[in-house]
């Protein structure tokens, strides 16, 4: 869809036309639930967030003047409240502990028993890194890597030049990595089943 | 990491090659591949989960369930005419709940119509009456006004009075009693107070004869004395220009038979006609 056909389907919707607003919904209700629920890592406070930025959407459809792609403007108008959604979670204790069902419900079905616990593992170990590292790198992360966004969308949304999207991306990647490198190398050091022991018995 | 050139290659989009040329020759650049390979693993297959039609039909009733500030507006106008649905007006009271501009944009003009016109001061309502156009009488009304009735009864006295008769006696004559009790009033006002007012209205006008007179008289005085004043000058041989000033010989110097008995310092005529 071009741009002015964009642009004309928020006029559409402005004008109240309900299979305008029904277009802009399947267009993009998936994609919005996608990344709020990588925001959230929860149906439902995924679901509730979801209806938050429709709502924000419909609310300022009038702010859209066709000047760049519909989607980056939905994702700029969503990005404030996953954001503030993700501080939120971040202030829970609970925070860096993600949860199978979380992951269960983004990998692919697997026969293989052995096969789906080793991708359960790796995906708390990247949501559990990702909880580590700075907000800006973990947003950029989410938005290209789990939710496929274009560069210069993402650039749009966030209003950052594509070269520093990029780079931001790069040491995400990297930060995320070393975090989760770095867990590994402690669990394998020598002496690390006994301190974790220790810790579980609140000795230390 | 001190060696950021597999970042820059990343961020300029080269060519896999040289990331991987560099990479060999760089053991940093090396771990840190290393690293972003494994996160790229990680990543790979991770898919959110899909949304619920349950949450499609809830995004889809979003319109109807509020409204956005520019539908406000004419929400608000039919709220505060009181012409407004009860859907309508869930729809607004929504987004009032999330739009404080709107919400206090609509208090303000609930309010705006409950205000009550302030009583105009004292000073407004007398001017208003003061600057009224007089109200124009038909003229049967005029004629037959209390004032007009005044008027009649004055020049029927007059009339009497100029036929040589007494007014009073002329009323009591025609039989006041069988008047009516308005002209009956009338009469009473005007045989109580014609004489009165016949004596100032003439002792008036014998004032103004005699001022009348008297400058009259006053004028004509001036001219013959003017007169005799040319006549005395063409008689004499040696009658020298007019004076200008009093040092010169003005009025003051003029002979006496010749100054207007009466006039105060003798002023020059022209002076006094002037006032």
């Amino acid at each position: 869809m071009s741009t002015s056909d964009e642009k004309d389907l928020v006029a559409r919707c402005r004008e109240g036309q309900d299979d305008a607003w029904r277009d802009l919904v399947d267009r993009f209700g998936h994609k919005v639930y996608a990344i709020a629920y990588h925001f959230t890592l929860k149906r439902e406070d995924a679901e509730e967030l979801s209806q938050e930025i429709f709502l924000k959407l419909f609310e300022n459809l009038h702010r859209y003047d066709g000047g760049f792609p519909l989607v980056a403007w939905v994702l700029s108008v969503s990005r404030n409240l996953c954001i503030d959604r993700y501080r939120r979670r971040k202030r829970e204790k609970s925070f860096r502990f993600v949860s199978d069902e979380a992951v269960t419900a983004m990998l692919p079905s697997e026969d293989d028993p052995a096969k789906a616990a080793l991708r359960k593992e790796r995906a708390q170990m990247l949501f559990s890194a990702l909880a580590d590292v700075p907000e800006d790198l973990a947003e950029i992360l989410i938005l290209r890597d789990l939710n496929g966004l274009a560069y210069d969308e993402i650039g749009k949304a966030l209003e950052l030049p594509e070269g520093t999207v990029k780079s931001r991306l790069f040491r995400a990647r990297a930060e995320v990595a070393r975090r989760i490198r770095e867990r590994q190398e402690s669990r394998n050091a020598p002496g690390a089943f006994a301190s974790i022991a220790m810790a579980a018995a609140g000795l230390v | 990491m001190s060696c950021h050139e597999l970042e820059r290659l990343f961020v300029a989009g080269s060519p896999d090659s040289q990331a991987k040329a560099h990479r060999d020759g760089c053991a940093e650049c090396a771990r840190v591949a290393a690293d972003l390979e494994h996160t790229e693993t990680l990543v790979s297959g991770l898919k959110a989960p899909e949304w619920s039609p349950k949450l499609r039909q809830a995004l889809l009733a979003i319109p109807s369930l509020t409204a956005n500030c520019e539908q406000a507006g004419a929400l608000i106008a039919a709220l505060v005419e009181g012409e407004i649905g009860d859907a309508e007006e869930r729809r607004l009271r929504h987004h009032f709940a999330r739009c404080s501009g709107c919400a206090e944009a609509s208090e303000t003009l609930a309010a705006a119509r409950g205000l009550v016109a302030p009583e105009p001061p004292a000073w407004l309502a007398t001017r208003l009456a003061a600057s009224r156009p007089p109200r124009k009488k038909s003229l049967w009304r005029s004629a037959l006004s209390g004032k007009m009735v005044v008027v009649y009864a004055y020049a029927a006295a007059i009339l009497v009075m100029v036929m040589g008769l007494n007014p009073t006696a002329v009323v009591r004559k025609a039989g006041f009693a069988s008047l009516g009790e308005s002209t009956r009033s009338a009469v009473v006002v005007a045989e109580s107070s014609v004489g009165d007012r016949l004596g100032a209205f003439q002792e008036k006008a014998l004032r103004t004869l005699a001022v009348w007179t008297g400058h009259v008289g006053g004028y004509g005085r001036a001219a013959v004395s003017n007169a005799i004043a040319l006549v005395w000058r063409s008689e004499s041989k040696k009658t020298p220009t007019r004076p200008r000033s009093a040092k010169e010989g003005g009025a003051a110097s003029l002979p006496a038979e010749i100054r207007l008995a009466g006039h105060a310092g003798a002023e020059p005529f022209a002076a006094r006609f002037r006032v």
